[in-house]
């Protein structure tokens, strides 16, 4: 069980007053307005939320991913939207990227708008054709000079909204190689508001305060210094990212299915059925242990696997181990938050039916991640690989 | 440069606690805690009035787990933190409390205000800050709502009291026990403020340190003596009339008469 430093518990008493006086009281508000309130925002930037993994220097807080993870759950608890959350995990994680492989100049330009709420800075790696594949995504990137030449289109992208209308971009992946497969692919910050892209939007399921949408990438001219990392080597850092994503996805929805049981438990106290409480019904005791028991196994396993990328960071990890224990966290995150918060609203009865239940929402929020930032399935391929090795994988 | 004390308490996040029937002791493993919520009020009123140079001291008395309220203190604004923690402060009522609070405040020497909360979160007693203020021999206004200025090394505040506002005027030094008023919204320290309070200065401090006659901490100094702690009894689930104006109160009226209560 990873112990807390005194300072994380600080962040942690920080956020979870901001995220249940500002956000739980407005959270289902959110989605039937389609965004999150401007006020939120601004309040996560002075609180320090937004692209927190980047260094002082470029106005971020230089937090470590454990940090980053006691922010998440937070956020979690007071969100049963997950729209906050969406916002500051994409952030965190991508920003981590952008802090670790970007040019000077391009931190420069783009964190203190980010950490300022200004900008937003999200993930585009999914296309029409495909999204945890990302080799199979039909985006190029070309030298044209000084500058590099970006075509295709990117799909079931959150935060395209925001980026769009009020500045900032995505961290992109695109063939620069074709020729070399996933030895020739590229990563770079992509600006939403450059000539040449342009926006579409989807309804999603759940997490409604956040946009999700795509857009074509037509000619758009894109300066050197927005490359992120070595040419072609886009492949491997990508993965970075996506890992870091991974484990604070594992704490969200451990953080959100346990805040559904708590609701559960205030209700099942409370509701008389047949002249006694709902909670003396063994169904719902058994299934509650189960539930609970399995959720605080995923956030400590959420937990380790954040711990497995700080000491990566400091040179006391193994890249491979990482993505394994990552890819642990994340496996059944989604579906076990689902079942609890689904037992939940069974309990609530109509009420739980109705959109003014905040577990309805809380669920199609968590309903997401077991696509987003890498499929259940892609989870397993990655622990299975680790076991076999890769000769023994079904994938190449 | 002036010295300003802000007295701060850990308590409880909320009521529901359980208490060993052995010891007598509310069990602490397990249970969230809070800066007293009257403290951090008095903290904000000490930050508005600094001037620059003066220096604000947070204390507490407490274990050492005490020490993340400090903390938070620090990242509010607070200056430099001193957690007052023994053995032999453990198990004090108010009036011992008030004894270690006034050691560590001569300690300290050279201060102009003593902030208080007016009442704790948790026990609620409202005792500590006009005792310190006795011990010390300096004036004290309790119910203070806005610290309206400090002039001509004078403070002028705004009191409650049960009709309404006192505006008093002090010299210096006092003690100043503060209640806020019902708008306030405490500040949430962000992350920059906590990373840069663990490089505050932050001392413990103990019996010793304090000196002075320590049979007036702890039990020994203690006048009230706890013979059992206990929950309250649960009360019983209230009754919800959902009815238009008209129709709930005689529905009101008829289960008063029913209970015999007109």
């Amino acid at each position: 069980m990873i112990e807390f430093t005194e300072e994380q518990e600080l962040i942690r008493e920080s956020v979870k007053e901001f995220a249940q006086r500002k956000i739980a009281p407005i959270a289902l508000e959110m989605e039937k307005n389609k965004e999150i309130p401007k006020d939120v925002i601004k309040g996560m930037a002075e609180l320090g939320l937004l692209t927190c993994t980047a260094d002082p220097e470029y106005g971020g807080s230089g937090l470590n991913a454990v940090t980053a993870g006691v922010i998440a759950e937070e956020l979690a608890k007071g969100d049963c939207t997950g729209s906050t959350c969406v916002f500051y995990l994409v952030q965190a994680a991508w920003g981590y990227l952008l802090n670790k492989y970007g040019t000077e100049e391009a931190k420069k330009e783009i964190f203190p708008k980010t950490c300022s709420g200004d900008w937003f800075l999200g993930i585009a790696t999914t296309e029409s054709g495909g999204g945890t594949d990302v080799v199979g995504g039909k985006t190029t990137i070309k030298k044209d000079g000084d500058s590099f030449v970006v075509n295709g289109e990117k799909m079931y992208i959150s935060g395209v909204r925001e980026a769009a209308n009020s500045g900032g971009g995505h961290v992109t992946i695109a063939h620069q190689s074709p020729e070399l497969g996933s030895r020739g692919m590229t990563v770079f910050y992509l600006p939403l508001t450059a000539e040449g892209i342009t926006p579409t939007y989807i309804d999603d399921l759940g997490r409604e305060g956040i946009s999700c949408g795509g857009f074509s990438i037509d000619n758009v001219k894109i300066p050197k210094h927005y490359i992120i990392g070595e040419e072609n080597k886009g492949f491997y850092i990508i993965h970075e990212g996506y890992e870091y994503a991974r484990a604070l996805i594992a704490v969200i929805c451990a953080a959100a299915g346990l805040k559904s049981l708590e609701n559960g438990i205030n209700y099942t106290k409370e509701r008389t059925v047949f002249g006694k409480p709902l909670a003396k019904f063994q169904e719902i005791n058994f299934r509650l242990a189960e539930h609970y028991t399995k959720l605080e196994m995923l956030k400590r396993l959420g937990y380790e696997a954040l711990r497995a990328i700080d000491l990566e960071q400091e040179g006391k990890g193994d890249r491979f181990e990482t993505s394994k224990i990552v890819a642990m966290s994340k496996m059944f995150a989604s579906d076990w938050a689902c079942e609890a918060i689904n037992d939940v609203i069974q309990w609530q009865g109509a009420f739980g039916y109705s959109r003014e239940c905040p577990d309805q929402a809380a669920w199609r929020a968590v309903r997401s991640f077991s696509l987003a930032e890498g499929t259940r399935e892609v989870m397993k391929m990655i622990v299975a690989r680790e076991l076999l090795g890769k000769e023994l994988t079904s994938y190449k | 440069m002036s010295k300003i004390i802000v007295c701060v308490k850990q308590v409880p996040e909320n009521n529901d606690l359980k208490i060993d029937p052995n010891t007598n002791k509310v069990i602490k493993i397990g249970v969230s805690t809070i800066i007293n919520p009257f403290d951090q009020f008095a903290l904000e009123e000490a930050i508005k009035i600094r001037k620059e140079g003066d220096e604000i001291i947070a204390i507490s008395i407490g274990d050492l787990e005490t020490k993340s309220t400090i903390m938070r203190c620090l990242a509010l604004g607070a200056d430099k933190g001193i957690l007052l923690n023994d053995e032999k402060f453990q198990d004090s009522d108010t009036f011992a409390t008030s004894h270690i609070l006034a050691a560590a405040v001569k300690k300290i020497g050279d201060y102009t205000i003593i902030f208080c909360g007016n009442s704790s979160f948790d026990t609620g007693l409202g005792q500590v800050g006009p005792e310190l203020a006795a011990l010390l021999d300096i004036p004290q206004v309790t119910y203070v709502e806005n610290v309206e200025k400090i002039e001509n090394g004078k403070l002028v505040v705004k009191a409650q009291t049960d009709e309404g506002y006192n505006i008093i005027e002090s010299t210096l030094p006092l003690v100043v026990t503060c209640i806020p008023p019902s708008s306030f919204q405490p500040s949430i320290p962000p992350l920059p403020k906590i990373l840069a309070a663990q490089k505050k200065p932050f001392e413990i401090w103990n019996a010793v340190d304090l000196g002075g006659d320590n049979n007036k901490f702890g039990p020994s100094g203690s006048l009230i003596k706890i013979m059992k702690l206990y929950n309250p009894p649960k009360r019983e689930e209230g009754i919800v009339i959902a009815e238009e104006p008209k129709i709930a109160v005689e529905k009101l009226l008829e289960l008063l008469s029913k209970d015999k209560v007109l």
